[in-house]
């Protein structure tokens, strides 16, 4: 999957949610397999992310002159 | 040499080659008598040292910049204290200060005569009242700035000393694309270049996750531009999220005011745009563990839950089949007590019988043995009882002769019968005239009746 499709920001916070759903008393084991394994998908996507993130420079050549 | 020398020598005619130490002092011999005073205002960057201060002096119309010098014991007979803004009148003479980091024209301050409030900050503070008052720095309409900003774009100027490379370097690598807008940051055309970078920026690239927009740190005069209302109402247009980040931590723009987030510096601005992927990049870590360790722990837990369901079902199915096997044992049991019982009760019937038996057996032989007694008995007593028999017949044949009507007739009693037969035995069964017979005991006489007397003797 490339990083381009990759919303980092959804990931993150669907990461969250599921962090956040573990913490909870009542947890059922079935539901915290899918879960756990949706998370992991989802952060070895954002580890990828993370660690191919090289910083992209561009120039706006559309100069104003007055 | 008197100015009039000077200016009168023609020194590239001489071939003068002079030191750059010997033609700075020969600048300042030209310099220092230039004594003048010189109206402006102070500028906002007032740096006080341990000997001397300088500070800016500016002109209202043109904001050009007179950098001044002044010693503080000097500054000390003022009994004011130095403040940006102020518009003052100051007395000294120009001169070149010599420096190896590259020698700078001041003007070195003898007197100062201080002439009310600054015009640039009277500016600065009546732009920020009416845009305060119009909404402008409200809350409400800042936009958030997206927690993992992608796409960045960056307003300042490409030859600014610290900015933009402050903030590039503080950038991280989080896969950021940046797309830079050269832009003046300083001067007369600094508003312009501004105001149409983010208005580029809205029109053309309207998916950028922010603009920022920056400027290194400098004097309170070159910051103007970020004091402008068209910068300020730019900002405030803008679609897209707007970062500004001017000067130092304590150079507060109007820019800044109308930022969606102000940044204390460029390096700030970089800052507030890696501290989420920082953040992110630990808290992915963390809850990697954390939910690695919670399904370590469920597994290690689901196994002993496991074991010791194993443990106690084995230990009730052997109780079970414990149980079954004490209570097939006991069935059997009652089976074989009971088949005992069985055959106990018989063995007692069977003796029983054995015993009636032998009961109806001796009872049989007694009664045989009565028999012959009896039959002995009878055999022997038979004549007896022959004789017997026939005395009492003879008695019962005399009684019943006795009684026979023959016998009475023979005493002289008679039998009389009507015609039909019928032993007349009362008077009043007769008729008059009816014919009866009188039986005797030897024949009979017919006879009619004459009279009927019912009682007796009459």
């Amino acid at each position: 999957m490339g990083s381009k499709d990759f919303n980092f920001s959804e990931a993150y916070r669907e990461i969250e949610e599921i962090n956040e759903w573990f913490t909870k008393e009542d947890i059922d084991l079935e539901e915290a397999l899918k879960k756990y394994e949706r998370a992991m998908e989802l952060i070895q996507k954002c580890k990828k992310r993370l660690e191919e993130a090289e910083n992209k420079f561009e120039e706006i050549k559309k100069k104003y002159s007055k | 040499m008197k100015l009039e020398e000077i200016a009168e020598t023609d020194l590239l005619a001489e071939e003068k080659v002079f030191s750059v130490s010997e033609f700075l002092d020969f600048i300042n011999e030209i310099l220092l008598p230039k004594e003048a005073i010189v109206q402006g205002e102070i500028g906002e960057k007032v740096d006080k040292r341990e000997r001397y201060t300088t500070f800016n002096l500016i002109d209202k119309k043109d904001k050009s910049v007179l950098k001044c010098f002044i010693w503080n014991d000097r500054l000390e007979t003022l009994g004011a204290l130095l403040e940006g803004g102020l518009e003052v009148k100051v007395f000294g003479n120009p001169k070149i200060f010599k420096s190896q980091y590259g020698s700078e024209f001041e003007f070195e301050v003898k007197e100062i005569w201080l002439l009310g409030e600054g015009a640039l900050k009277q500016a600065f503070e009546a732009l920020k009242r009416k845009l305060q008052k119009e909404g402008l720095f409200d809350e409400r309409f800042k936009k958030p700035i997206p927690k993992f900003c992608q796409k960045i774009g960056l307003i300042t100027s490409r030859y600014g000393k610290g900015a933009k490379p402050d903030f590039e370097k503080h950038l991280g690598n989080f896969g950021f694309k940046v797309f830079f807008f050269d832009a003046r940051v300083e001067g007369i055309f600094a508003i312009s270049d501004l105001v149409f970078a983010i208005r580029w920026f809205n029109e053309n690239m309207p998916d950028l996750d922010v603009l920022v927009l920056i400027r290194g740190g400098g004097d309170w005069e070159s910051l103007q531009a970020f004091n402008s209302e068209e910068v300020a109402r730019a900002i405030f247009a803008s679609k897209i999220p707007v970062i500004c980040g001017v000067g130092h931590e304590s150079d507060l723009t109007i820019a800044d005011l109308v930022a969606d987030k102000r940044a204390s510096t460029p390096t700030d601005a970089a800052k507030i745009l890696t501290k989420n992927w920082e953040k992110a990049q630990e808290e992915i870590k963390k809850i990697e563990r954390n939910l690695n360790f919670y399904f370590k722990t469920q597994a290690k837990n689901a196994k002993r839950e496991l074991l010791a369901l194993k443990e106690n079902l084995t230990k009730k199915i052997s109780n079970e089949i414990s149980e079954k096997i004490e209570k097939i044992g006991n069935y059997f049991q009652g089976i074989n007590f009971a088949y005992k019982r069985f055959i106990e009760k018989f063995k007692i019937q069977e003796e029983n019988l054995k015993i009636n038996f032998q009961k109806i057996k001796v009872i049989l032989e007694e009664n045989k043995k009565g028999f012959k007694r009896l039959y002995f008995a009878l055999e022997k007593n038979i004549s007896f009882w022959k004789a017997k028999a026939k005395k009492r017949i003879f008695e019962e044949e005399r009684k019943l002769l006795l009684s026979s009507p023959k016998f009475r007739l023979r005493q002289g009693y008679t039998i009389t019968l009507n015609k039909e037969g019928k032993v007349i035995k009362r008077a009043k069964d007769l008729k008059i005239s009816e014919e009866i017979i009188t039986k005797f005991f030897k024949g009979q006489a017919i006879s009619r009746v004459k009279k009927i007397e019912n009682k007796n003797g009459q």
